[in-house]
């Protein structure tokens, strides 16, 4: 890991994902002075004649490699009223394709001593294996195979759709904490907003779903220039790009169509959020505000929100903790903020009362807790050592092989810089006191959000 | 890699003041891991009391010496040491991973918790109310409440059949002396077993056992009440209100000293085990439709291996997903595995031993749940041969002698029709 690869990845930077134009740049400017600084994984980055995006980064430590294809769609690309196309698209991934029968890319990894599976987010699709070094060809192979030519067999639909009615059932209609979280979005964003429906898709719509759709959604965001290939681990840069000429150079170039997310709306479509509910025993408080990202709104307000996150609401030295479980209002009390999102983000906080207390007494103390953040803004010790707490682990992504692929894909297939994996404690340093209070007071100062509770007992 | 070329992960045994570690050696990313356990945990608990060692073992990182709970964390933090302690059914556990940097700083933390917590009064209400919250939690679901059932049944007024991080009721009565008297059993000398893993020498781990575990108290731990044995249990329905039932399901297994355990681990995976592969996931999953996911192996307390395994269905189908569960059970128990079937799970657990070594904390543990089973040195090294001589008669043989498809204890949590 050289100064150098750093420095010709940055060359690299994307002209194939389908970016806004307002993505071009990295949304802070880093500063120089700390330009020789070592990147985190020295990853090294090309894009292919078909638009491919190609990431490698190498790391010899252990004699295996792990191989993603990430696409820059998610369930945020889920057309309307046909929520949950995005995963139901994954999981028929899975059944086959040219040159790969029904399940056997599975069976394969698995008797070559590997691991695969796939995973659907809001802004993300990625299928991926990890396996012994030398079977990367393989795996490239049935990828490749599966991103140009997936089978999609009508004869697999329905019990695939049944299937993913169990994991609806299994993730949130049996669970209390599901179901809040489920209507909790809804009732900020609406539940026809793409933020605000759930990413396995509504029940009923799970059920409208058709092949149509699928091969639909395939065709029109399924393209290389639309993807971003990570292989991590014990490879060669020169054996890699010879492998992706030949399994993925032979995927055909063509249009795709990018991202277009709707604006958030301008207030929560419902500011209160509050249901009751048998199965649940502890009383949980949940309040989210609509937040920029580093893709959308004021992108300066990214990293400084991050940093509020952490003194907010990240560990026992934190102004909740402090307000809120230090006192014997809470068990637990946290923040939490994701600034590597496409679109529009939230910004949330939540607590779990104590059986003696009554909701209203914790969500006063919430309140005065930030009235009081708002007012006078973090000290500087609370900044220092929050940036501190954040950035003095980050070297720990090298110790295993889950990581590296998952930050360089996540973030190049929103469309953002490899800097920004490579070099994100810089970032975080260069954050100041004064840029934490104004994003707070951008964010938690005005009213677009929503307050919640679920609350034990049966519904009013 | 399927095992020609083999895999080895070298381990050096070093020895310092009476206590030996277990070490891998691995200076490609500077960070260390270091994991120890002693036997006992919630095995330890007093009858009432259940949850009295997971409690101790929280609140040691939570102020020691003159750090107080907040003090404590944030010189964790600061320089992004893992600490944790916890007591599991039939151990106490502690361990940490932290930078080469912020080594001397982890070590002096992880010895002041383990020889001087505080158990200051708030710190113990505060981490009890988080304790009891978190075990009301656990039974909010159809499937928390079915697992809980599931070892209650098996285990019958033994520990292994309470939870180990307690109830609401044991918790909410602790008292702050029996915490002191749980962590006065348990943490000793005696009994101690040590692994690492990371950038550091075998010199230099044996210069850091002394500063970790020096004035420990001598002697060993309380020893651990015998695990009865397993209790089958038939069927039982607990009624909660969802569309989905969850069910938890298993059986006795056998002793992880016995001959046939890894050959048990063999049949268990391609009936029940990992990913697309297993001929219950076939069944119920890919032929069906009936789940999302069923899966079922040996969970291991006080050196012997029961078999559990989950599946959760439409409250609808919660009848034809046991019908096809008891009988692949059944042909496995009659038949065996195939040859083919024998020949790609070798591969697969063979093929993959080199995926599980891929990051420090994960090989520690490894090596502590080695030793925890009274493994030697070279129980990885000999696995792939020992493996790949197995034949199709000798699992047809252990999967007759092990699976019971007439004996399978269910339990069964949601409204299912027509159990």
């Amino acid at each position: 890991m050289t100064r150098r690869t750093a420095l010709r990845s940055a060359a690299a930077l994307p002209v194939a994902t389908a970016a806004p134009p307002a993505l071009a740049q990295p949304a802070i400017a880093p500063p120089t002075e700390q330009i020789a600084e070592r990147p985190l994984f020295g990853a090294v980055s090309w894009t292919m004649a078909n638009g491919l995006r190609v990431v490698l980064a190498e790391s010899r430590r252990v004699p295996v490699v792990s191989h993603y294809l990430f696409y820059g769609a998610g369930a945020g690309e889920d057309p309307a009223g046909r929520s949950g196309t995005a995963h139901f698209l994954e999981h028929m991934m899975f059944k086959g394709s040219r040159n790969v029968a029904p399940g056997a890319l599975s069976l394969a990894v698995a008797r070559e001593g590997g691991q695969d599976n796939a995973f659907t987010s809001r802004d993300v699709t990625a299928y991926y294996q990890t396996v012994e070094a030398s079977r990367l060809p393989l795996v490239m192979r049935m990828e490749a195979d599966r991103f140009a030519y997936p089978l999609l067999p009508e004869a697999t639909l329905e019990p695939e759709r049944a299937v993913i009615l169990e994991e609806r059932n299994q993730r949130t209609s049996s669970n209390p904490r599901g179901r809040f979280w489920e209507g909790f979005e809804a009732a900020m964003w609406g539940p026809q907003h793409w933020h605000g429906r759930p990413l396995i898709g509504w029940e009923d719509e799970i059920r409208a779903i058709t092949l149509g759709d699928l091969r639909g959604f395939h065709e029109q965001r399924y393209a290389p220039a639309n993807a971003v290939l990570v292989v991590t681990g014990d490879a060669r840069e020169a054996e890699v790009r010879k492998l992706a000429e030949e399994f993925y150079g032979v995927v055909p170039a063509r249009p795709f169509t990018a991202r277009q997310r709707a604006e958030p709306v301008p207030a929560a479509a419902e500011p209160r959020f509050v249901q009751h509910d048998p199965a649940v025993r502890e009383a949980s408080f949940m309040r989210s505000a609509m937040a920029p990202s580093l893709t959308w709104g004021e992108t300066r307000h990214a990293w400084p929100l991050e940093v509020l996150a952490h003194l907010l609401g990240s560990g026992s030295g934190s102004r909740l903790h402090k307000a809120l479980v230090e006192t014997g209002l809470a068990t637990s009390a946290s923040a939490s903020y994701d600034s590597e999102t496409v679109g529009p983000g939230s910004f949330s906080v939540s607590a779990t009362a104590r059986q003696d207390v009554a909701p209203e007494r914790l969500e006063a103390a919430v309140d005065a807790a930030l009235a009081a953040l708002l007012q006078d803004g973090p000290s500087e010790a609370e900044v220092i050592r929050s940036i501190r707490q954040l950035t003095a682990g980050a070297v720990l992504s090298l110790d295993g092989i889950g990581a590296a692929p998952r930050m360089l894909g996540g973030v190049l297939a929103i469309g953002l810089p490899l800097e920004l994996v490579e070099f994100w404690p810089r970032y975080l340093k260069a954050v100041t006191r004064d840029q934490v209070t104004a994003a707070a007071r951008a964010v938690l100062g005005q009213p677009a959000g929503t307050t919640g509770w679920l609350l034990p007992g049966a519904p009013a | 890699m399927t095992g020609e070329q083999g895999f080895s992960l070298p381990i050096q045994v070093v020895e310092a003041d009476g206590i030996s570690a277990w070490l891998v050696e691995d200076q490609s990313v500077p960070v260390v891991s270091v994991a120890w356990s002693w036997a006992g945990g919630a095995a330890l608990d007093p009858a009432g009391q259940e949850g009295t060692a997971a409690l101790a073992a929280a609140l040691l990182t939570e102020g020691a010496g003159s750090l107080r709970a907040i003090e404590f964390g944030d010189a964790l933090r600061d320089q992004a040491i893992s600490l944790n302690f916890s007591a599991d059914r039939d151990s106490f556990e502690g361990g940490f991973r932290a930078l080469t940097t912020a080594l001397p700083e982890a070590v002096r933390l992880a010895r002041l918790a383990m020889q001087e917590p505080r158990l200051d009064a708030d710190a113990v209400e505060r981490v009890r109310a988080r304790s009891i919250a978190a075990a009301r939690r656990a039974l909010e679901t159809p499937r928390g409440q079915a697992v809980r059932a599931f070892w209650a049944n098996a285990y019958p007024g033994h520990s292994a059949g309470r939870p180990s991080g307690g109830t609401a009721e044991s918790l909410a009565g602790l008292p702050v002396e029996a915490l002191r008297a749980a962590l006065a059993r348990q943490v000793h000398r005696e009994g101690l077993l040590v692994t690492a893993s990371g950038a550091i020498t075998p010199a230099e781990l044996q210069a850091l056992l002394p500063a970790l575990f020096g004035g420990l108290p001598g002697g060993a731990p309380q020893p651990m009440a015998p695990l009865p044995a397993f209790r089958a249990f038939g069927q039982q329905v607990l009624p909660v209100a969802s569309p989905q039932s969850a069910v938890i399901f298993g059986q006795d297994g056998l002793p992880s000293s016995d001959p046939d355990w890894e050959a048990a681990q063999v049949v268990l995976r391609i009936l029940a085990g990992g990913g697309f592969s297993s001929r219950l996931m076939q069944s119920v999953r890919e032929q069906r439709g009936l789940s999302y996911g069923i899966g079922a192996g040996l969970d291991l307390l006080f050196r012997h291996g029961v078999v559990i395994g989950s599946v959760a269905t439409e409250n609808a189908r919660v009848a034809e997903t046991l019908a096809v569960t008891r009988e692949e059970w059944a042909r496995m128990a009659a038949e065996g595995p195939t040859e083919t079937e024998l020949a790609d799970a070798v591969a697969f657990l063979t093929g993959s031993m080199p995926l599980q070594f891929t990051d420090s904390r994960r090989v520690a543990e490894t090596l502590l749940m080695l030793r925890q089973n009274g493994r030697p040195t070279d129980w990885l090294a000999g696995r792939p041969a020992r493996l790949r001589a197995l034949t199709q008669e000798r699992l047809a043989r252990v999967a007759a002698r092990v699976l019971a498809p007439d004996g399978l204890s269910v339990v069964v949590a949601g409204q299912p029709a027509g159990l």
